[in-house]
């Protein structure tokens, strides 16, 4: 190291060795930036430095039209993570209010006594997307649809911080045996059905997933067979539709059962 | 003369005892997916086992073993007291700290995002904590080999570094600059996500942060496993090391090509420019010169052994090996495996191969091969090497020593051929259980048993190193004095370049510069490359 001139452009040792690397790094760029790219059509219908460009990750323009993706969508709402944080209280209060609205249906407490689903302890986000989903008419019912339709943003946030403020039904065991459907606790791989519990709380509970537990079997039926016929379609990039599809009757009444929680363990099986 | 005796030791056993939890862990995996037994009913504990897996296996063995050979090489080869043995300590100490903290978590539930942070997915900062506390320490030892390489310097101008010296003070620096990415994408990007600061993470970005690390680190395994065959095979089997030099080349070869590639690994990713894949697909083939280098340095020195032992003609010395030194053993069975693992890591590497493998058991396969096969077995070489330097025992039995050589080799052929062959057909890796009841997947069913059984072998040459290992005798005779390899032409001229780093570790950061500056600053200033995060077990 102390030898002198080892740094030295005369000691050939570094010459070759810088010389060498910025070759060897100069043809890559090549090969990489204007040989290869040179005979891809893709690359080349705009000239040299538009491929270029495409190369390194930055193409000028994205697609060949420029015209943003239309067709239909199935909600208009994003869910972001502060959705999900709990309600203040004057928020849960102004909520509760707003709640006496909800409960010839929802029960007093959020537990339903008809076959309307329970709110009580629903994840926030859950309640402000289908509030925001039914007003825009992204899901439809008669009812919900005529009750969202006046509601304020502030409104809908207020009424998701009561709900989620009230305690959950309970219902499904928490350790998971062989027990329990197969299509709840490992979904099925092959026909591209995840398990429930990968979503809606057991191994994790993913946002915008509802809590399911304790709700009537016949709302839980009702909306797995719209999400399978399509009459429901306000879930993002499909993603229950897709699930469903697959899914026997048999084995949507068992799901349901299971998460209604009303029916006997030797029906549940 | 060997002062750091105990440190030595603490990091060699806290590395294996960390290394016989992960693998029993490994072998319950392949066991859980195996037709052998039931699916697993929570998919979160096999991926919380994963997590574990792959950071002791990844993290936590390969740096404590290096970090601990570090130690005993800097005393052994340059024969003065390590300096800043109060450090060094600190450093372990905080190595064992980050270790217990992050399986902790792990252990919790709160951070099955496998060793490869995978965000958006978010793991408990403390997890985040341990690993980067690993690395700190990590970094004490960066600091203590450069500072003890540079006083051993200043007390013999002139003089050539010790081979095994100069291979360790490499992958210490390689380490230093390869941790950089991980560092920045936990501290810049994944923490503050973690502690709740943000909402959303650039992940696209963090990908490319961890593709810095991820293909450099492996090389930072593979030093000790180099620096043994190098200075410690030829002479083990008694033989002359062929070429201190081309030690040396390999050696900055690889401080040089083993930092801009990593984007290989994401050849599937959309937001990196196809340009720069193939450019670190093309530096990728460069860094397989290092280990054709050493492969033909140290057959050819294995030859100077056999001819020595009176072999003759072009195949003669073969047969004149030591075939009953342990040695000899491990480093066939090491070039075996890193023959068979190369092979397969070119399919990797190349652009349009790769398609085909991504993501299959053929990865998993190929660095198993690779790591816990080729470089694994040569940390188990330099345990019995030291362990009569650092416990004052006598020698091993040679027969139990091979038994656990030959169930590691034969354990890992039988684990992870398989994988090989149905990665090829398709399976994926990462699966928590498989289907094969399915008419397209049944066929398969029979190669996973095998692997549980390939698995099985390798728990117990664990067990078996270990049990080697803690119940070394103590000797009444002192061991004899530890050498290194002597080189076939030990008066030959070492180049001035070949002895020191500054030029290396230029080109090094050069290279990094021109190879990743580029698709950092671009994906970084895409606004839209941010996703919301997906914390782990928060609910």
């Amino acid at each position: 190291m102390s030898e002198p001139g080892a740094y030295a452009w005369a000691n050939p040792w570094f010459r070759w060795s810088v010389v060498w690397l910025v070759v060897l790094t100069a043809l890559c760029v090549l090969v990489g930036f204007v040989w290869l790219p040179s005979v891809h059509g893709d690359f080349t219908a705009q000239g040299l430095w538009a491929s270029i460009c495409r190369a390194a990750g930055v193409p000028a323009k994205w697609s060949a039209t420029g015209a943003a993706k239309s067709g239909s969508t199935s909600t208009n709402v994003v869910l972001e993570r502060v959705m999900a944080r709990p309600g203040a209280q004057d928020s849960i209060g102004r909520g509760a209010t707003l709640a006496l609205n909800c409960t010839m249906c929802h029960g007093a407490q959020g537990m339903s006594r008809s076959d309307a689903p329970n709110l009580a302890g629903q994840y926030p986000e859950v309640v402000i997307k289908q509030l925001h989903d039914y007003k825009t008419g992204k899901r439809e019912s008669a009812i919900m649809v005529a009750l969202a339709a006046n509601l304020s943003d502030a409104e809908i946030r207020d009424l998701a911080a009561y709900y989620a403020y009230l305690p959950k039904a309970r219902t499904a065991p928490t350790t998971y045996d062989e027990a329990l459907p197969a299509l709840v606790r490992v979904g099925d791989p092959l026909r591209n059905i995840a398990p429930c519990i990968a979503c809606h709380g057991g191994v994790d509970q993913k946002l915008g997933a509802p809590w399911l537990e304790g709700m009537p079997k016949e709302y839980l039926v009702g909306q797995l067979t719209a999400f399978q016929t399509g009459t429901r379609r306000n879930d993002s990039e499909a993603q229950m539709r897709n699930m469903v599809r697959a899914m026997t009757p048999k084995e949507i009444d068992e799901v349901a059962a299971f998460y209604a929680g009303k029916a006997p363990a030797t029906q549940a099986r | 003369m060997f002062l750091a005796r105990n440190l030595v030791l603490a990091h060699f056993w806290v590395a294996f005892i960390a290394f016989l939890g992960a693998i029993l862990l490994g072998e319950w995996q392949m066991f859980v997916r195996s037709p052998l037994s039931a699916w697993v009913n929570n998919p979160e504990h096999y991926y919380r086992s994963v997590t574990a897996h792959g950071t002791v296996m990844a993290y936590v063995l390969p740096t404590l073993v290096a970090m601990g050979f570090g130690y005993a090489i800097t005393e052994l080869s340059l024969k003065k007291p390590l300096l800043g043995m109060r450090w060094a300590w600190g450093g372990f100490w905080l190595v064992v700290a980050g270790t217990a903290l992050a399986a902790a978590t792990i252990g919790a539930g709160k951070a099955s995002v496998l060793y490869t942070f995978y965000p958006p997915m978010l793991a408990s900062p403390l997890y985040y904590l341990g690993v980067v506390l690993v690395v700190v320490g990590s970094w004490i030892w960066v600091a203590l080999m450069s500072i003890n390489l540079r006083a051993w310097r200043r007390d013999n101008p002139g003089v050539a570094v010790p081979l095994a010296m100069f291979g360790n003070v490499a992958g210490a620096y390689l380490w230093a600059w390869t941790s950089v990415g991980a560092a920045v994408e936990v501290l810049v990007l994944i923490l503050p996500a973690s502690l709740g600061l943000t909402d959303t993470i650039n992940a696209g970005l963090a990908r490319v942060f961890f593709s810095w690390t991820l293909h450099a680190v492996v090389y930072f395994w593979l030093m000790p496993a180099y620096i043994a065959f190098y200075t410690l095979v030829p002479r083990a089997i008694g033989g002359r090391l062929y070429s201190d030099a081309m030690g040396r080349i390999a050696f900055v070869l690889f401080l040089v090509f083993s930092m801009p590639i990593g984007i290989h690994h994401l050849f599937a990713d959309p937001q990196v420019g196809a340009g720069f894949k193939f450019v670190h697909a093309a530096m990728t083939a460069m860094v397989s010169v290092p280990t054709l280098l050493t492969v033909f340095t140290i057959v050819a020195s294995v030859e100077i052994a056999g001819r020595l032992r009176g072999g003759k003609g072009a195949l003669g010395w073969v047969k004149a090996l030591p075939w009953d030194n342990p040695m000899m053993l491990a480093v066939t069975f090491s070039f075996v495996m890193l023959g068979l693992g190369g092979a397969g890591g070119l399919i990797n590497m190349s652009y349009q191969l790769n398609e085909t493998v991504h993501n299959t058991q053929w990865v998993t396969g190929h660095f198993h091969l690779i790591f816990a096969g080729a470089i694994v077995i040569m940390y188990f070489m330099v345990a019995y090497e030291l362990w009569p330097q650092l416990t004052g025992c006598a020698p091993f039995s040679q027969q139990l020593v091979k038994v656990q050589l030959w169930l590691w080799f034969v354990g890992m052929l039988v684990l992870s051929l398989p994988w090989h062959l149905v990665g090829l057909l398709g399976m994926p890796r990462r699966m928590a259980y498989y289907d094969y009841t399915d008419p397209a997947l049944h066929p398969q069913a029979w190669t996973v048993s095998v692997s549980t059984l390939g698995g099985l072998l390798l728990v117990v040459s664990a067990v078996l190193l270990v049990y080697i290992l803690a119940t070394a005798r103590r000797s009444s005779m002192a061991p004899a004095p530890f050498t290194f390899s002597i080189s076939a032409h030990p008066a030959g001229h070492t180049p001035a370049l070949l002895n020191g780093f500054a030029l290396w570790v230029t080109m090094m950061i050069a290279l990094t510069l021109v190879n990743y500056a580029f698709p950092i600053v671009q994906i970084a200033s895409l606004k839209e490359a941010s996703v919301p995060v997906i914390p782990i077990g928060s609910r």
